[in-house]
C-alpha cells in the first residue's frame, strides 16, 4: 500500500493550566489520502477542534502535543520548526475556522488579506496576486468578484465571509483541508451552498478535507468516511454509510437517536444521551462513556477498550457493541463482547 | 439576479468605509472635537508662519527695559517684556517651541512605549514580565518628578527636556498597548492568520497592532497636552531649554509670577497660550477616543 497523505498517530495533547491539566485528546489515529472526505463528529468538548488546532501547530501557549505523530510527505510536523511549519500551513494544509464574522482581521480589505497568503507562499507580485485574489473570490461565488477586492470584512454578510475564507484557505491549493465546524454560524440555506462549495472544490482540486463538527446531518451530506469522536479518543471509525445504518457504538447510536427525525411520531420525545461528558482533568481507566451506557460491562468499568475492526473497514472501541448484545438491564447477565 | 448578487448590489451602495473611515466620520459630527480641531490648526499656522505674523523679531530690544513694562497698547498687541522686547512676538514664537515639544517628547515616548508594549504582549512570558514591572517601577514615581530627575542626569537644553518628558510617558502607552494586544491575541482572526501561514512579526505588525493601536492613538494627543505643560512646568522651576532669551510660555510665565502687580499681561498672554493648545488637543484627543471606541457606536 503506498504511503497516505497525511497520517496522524496516536496524537495525544494536553493543556497544562495552573490548577490541573486537562486531556482533550489521548491518542487518535487516521490516514487520509487525495480526495477523501473525513468527518469528525463529537459533542462540544471531546477534542475535535484541539486535535486539528494541534496537527495545525497552533495551539496557543498553555496546550502541548505530548505525544504521537503527524506525517504529511515523509515528514513529521510535529517536529518542524516554526519557521518551516509556517511555510506548511496555508500551502500544504489549511483550515477553515467556525465563526467566519469573526475570523477575517477587520481593518484590512478582503483583497490584502488574500494576495497576503499568495504572496507569502507562492511569492507572487502584487498584480499577480490581485488576479488570482479575484479569480479565488469568482470560484467561491462572489458576485462581481474584482470590485469587491477592495471591500472591507463588515460588507460582507457571514456566508459570504466564509466565503472568503474558503478563498483564503483553498488559495495556495492544499493538499488538506481541515474545516472546523465551517457552517455552525450559517443559517440552513447557507450551509446548504457552503456544504455544495466545499464538496465541489475538494472533487476539483484533489484535496483530502476532514470536516469537523456536531452536526451528523452535515457529515451525512459530504463525508464518505466518518470517526466518532469521545473524550479525546475514536470510539467508532467507518463508512458513513455503516455508521449511520450499522452503528455498533453505544455512543454513535445514542447520537443518530438524538436527531430529530421527520419520519417519528409528533407526540415522540426526542432521545437524549444521559449525563454530560465526563471531566477531563483525570484519565480514567475502563471506557469514558461507560457512565453515560446503557451496555456498559464489568469490562467496561475495568478497561479501556481499543477499536478493533468489526466488519471490513467497520472499527469500534467498545466491549460490548450494539450488534452483539441486548440493550440495557439484560446486558449485565450476558457479558459476551 | 440571485439572492447573493441582489444582496451584493445593496451592500455596493454604501461608498467603500472602513474602520478608520467611519470613525473620522463620526469625528466630525462631535463638535467639541471640531472647537479642538481647530484650536490645534490655528496653533499649528501660528508656528508655521511665525516670522509673518510676529510683529517684530522675538528678539530685539524694541522699547525700554523697565521693571514696569509697557501693556498691550499701540504697536505692541501684548505690550512689552523688562527687556523691552515685543511680547506679542515673543508668545507667537513660543508656540513653535511648545508645538515641537508635544510632538517630540510624544513621539519618543509613543515609539520607546510602542516598541515595549508590543513585544511584552505579543511575546508574554519573562519577557513581558521583565517589560512591565520595569514599567511598574517608572509608573511609581511621579511623572515631573522623574522628569526632573533625568534633566538632571542628562543635562539642559532643549532635546534633554524633550526625551525626558517622552520617557515619562512610555509606560503609559507601553500598558496601553499591552492590553489592548493581549485583548487581540485570542481572537478568531489571528488564528485563521496563523494557519494560513502567517506568523511571527508580520502577524504583529500587519495584523494585530493596527487593531489595538487606537487607544494609544488617543493617548497620544492627550499626553501631548501633558507633555507641553510638562515642559512649561520643568521651565518654570528653571530646568528649561538652556538658552534662556528663547521664548518658551512656562519660562515667560516663570520670568514674571514673581511681579504679577507689575505687569498682569506678562502673566496673561502665555498663560492664555498653554490653556488654549492643551484645551485644543485635550478635546481632540476625546473626539477621538468616542469616533475610535466601537462599543460607544452609535
Amino acid at each position: 500500500m503506498t504511503q497516505p497523505l497525511l497520517s496522524v498517530r496516536d496524537l495525544e495533547v494536553k493543556f497544562f493550566t495552573r490548577r490541573a491539566t486537562i486531556h482533550p485528546v489521548n491518542g487518535i489515529s487516521f490516514d487520509l489520502n487525495p480526495g477523501d472526505t473525513l468527518g469528525i463528529v463529537g459533542e462540544s468538548g471531546c477534542g475535535k477542534s484541539v486535535s486539528s488546532l494541534a496537527l495545525m501547530g497552533i495551539l496557543g501557549k498553555t496546550g502541548k502535543v505530548t505525544g504521537g505523530e503527524v506525517i504529511f510527505e515523509e515528514r513529521d510536523l510535529l517536529k518542524l520548526s516554526n519557521a518551516q511549519m509556517r511555510s506548511v500551513r496555508g500551502r500544504q494544509i489549511a483550515m477553515i475556522f467556525q465563526d467566519p464574522m469573526t475570523s477575517l482581521n477587520p481593518v484590512l480589505t478582503i483583497g490584502r488579506q488574500i494576495t497576503e497568503v499568495l504572496r507569502t507562499h507562492l511569492q507572487m507580485d502584487k498584480e499577480a496576486a490581485r488576479k488570482e485574489a479575484a479569480t479565488l473570490l469568482d470560484r467561491v461565488g462572489i458576485p462581481s468578484a474584482a470590485d469587491r477586492l477592495g471591500d472591507y470584512p463588515h460588507q460582507f454578510s457571514g456566508g459570504m465571509r466564509q466565503r472568503v475564507m474558503i478563498a483564503m484557505a483553498i488559495a495556495c491549493h492544499p493538499r488538506v483541508l481541515i474545516a472546523d465546524e465551517p457552517t455552525t454560524a450559517l443559517d440552513v440555506t447557507i450551509q446548504a451552498q457552503i456544504l455544495d462549495l466545499l464538496r465541489s472544490l475538494v472533487a476539483e482540486e484533489e484535496m483530502a478535507l476532514v470536516l469537523i463538527t456536531h452536526d451528523l446531518g452535515v457529515v451525512a451530506g459530504v463525508c464518505e468516511r466518518t470517526n466518532v469522536m469521545y473524550a479525546g479518543r475514536f470510539v467508532e471509525t467507518g463508512t458513513t454509510r455503516d455508521l449511520f445504518e450499522r452503528p455498533q457504538h453505544p455512543y454513535t447510536l445514542g447520537l443518530l437517536r438524538s436527531v430529530p427525525r421527520l419520519d417519528r411520531p409528533k407526540t415522540a420525545r426526542l432521545e437524549t444521551i444521559k449525563g454530560s461528558p465526563r471531566d477531563q482533568t483525570q484519565i480514567l481507566t475502563g471506557c469514558s462513556f461507560a457512565p453515560r451506557c446503557a451496555y456498559a460491562t464489568d469490562e467496561s468499568w475495568a478497561e479501556t477498550p481499543l477499536l478493533r475492526e468489526i466488519a471490513p473497514g467497520h472499527r469500534v472501541a467498545c466491549w460490548n457493541p450494539v450488534s452483539t448484545s441486548v440493550p440495557a438491564g439484560s446486558a449485565e447477565q450476558g457479558g459476551h463482547s | 439576479m440571485s439572492l447573493a448578487e441582489a444582496e451584493a448590489a445593496v451592500l455596493r451602495t454604501d461608498e467603500p468605509s472602513g474602520l478608520w473611515k467611519d470613525a473620522f466620520d463620526r469625528f466630525k459630527r462631535n463638535p467639541a472635537a471640531l472647537v479642538g480641531a481647530l484650536l490645534i490648526l490655528t496653533f499649528i499656522l501660528i508656528a508655521v508662519f511665525a516670522p509673518v505674523i510676529a510683529t517684530h523679531d522675538p528678539h530685539a530690544q524694541v522699547g525700554n527695559l523697565s521693571a514696569n513694562p509697557e501693556g498691550p497698547g499701540d504697536g505692541h498687541i501684548m505690550g512689552l517684556d523688562k527687556q523691552g522686547r515685543d511680547y506679542f512676538s515673543r508668545v507667537v514664537y513660543g508656540t513653535r517651541l511648545s508645538l515641537l515639544v508635544g510632538l517630540v517628547s510624544v513621539a519618543v515616548g509613543l515609539s520607546l512605549g510602542v516598541l515595549l508594549g508590543s513585544l511584552a504582549g505579543y511575546l508574554g512570558g519573562w519577557v513581558d514580565v521583565v517589560i512591565m514591572r520595569f514599567m511598574d517601577i517608572m509608573l511609581s514615581i511621579p511623572g515631573l518628578l522623574l522628569a526632573i530627575g533625568i534633566v538632571a542626569a542628562l543635562g539642559r537644553g532643549l532635546v534633554q527636556i524633550m526625551v525626558a518628558v517622552g520617557i515619562v510617558n512610555v509606560p503609559v502607552f507601553a500598558r496601553l498597548l499591552r492590553a489592548a494586544i493581549l485583548g487581540q491575541m485570542d481572537s478568531d482572526y489571528v488564528l485563521a492568520g496563523r494557519s494560513v501561514g502567517v506568523g511571527g512579526w508580520r502577524l504583529l505588525g500587519r495584523h494585530i497592532l493596527p487593531n489595538s493601536i487606537a487607544p494609544v492613538i488617543v493617548q497620544a494627543t492627550l499626553a501631548m497636552a501633558t507633555a507641553i505643560i510638562d515642559v512649561a512646568g520643568l521651565s518654570f522651576l528653571g530646568l528649561g531649554p538652556a538658552n534662556p532669551s528663547f521664548p518658551e510660555w512656562g519660562k515667560m510665565l516663570a520670568d514674571s509670577a514673581s511681579r504679577l502687580e507689575q505687569g498682569v499681561h506678562l502673566v496673561f498672554f502665555p498663560g492664555i497660550a498653554i490653556v488654549l493648545s492643551v484645551l485644543g488637543l485635550n478635546l481632540v484627543g476625546d473626539g477621538l477616543r468616542e469616533a475610535i471606541d466601537p462599543r460607544l457606536k452609535t
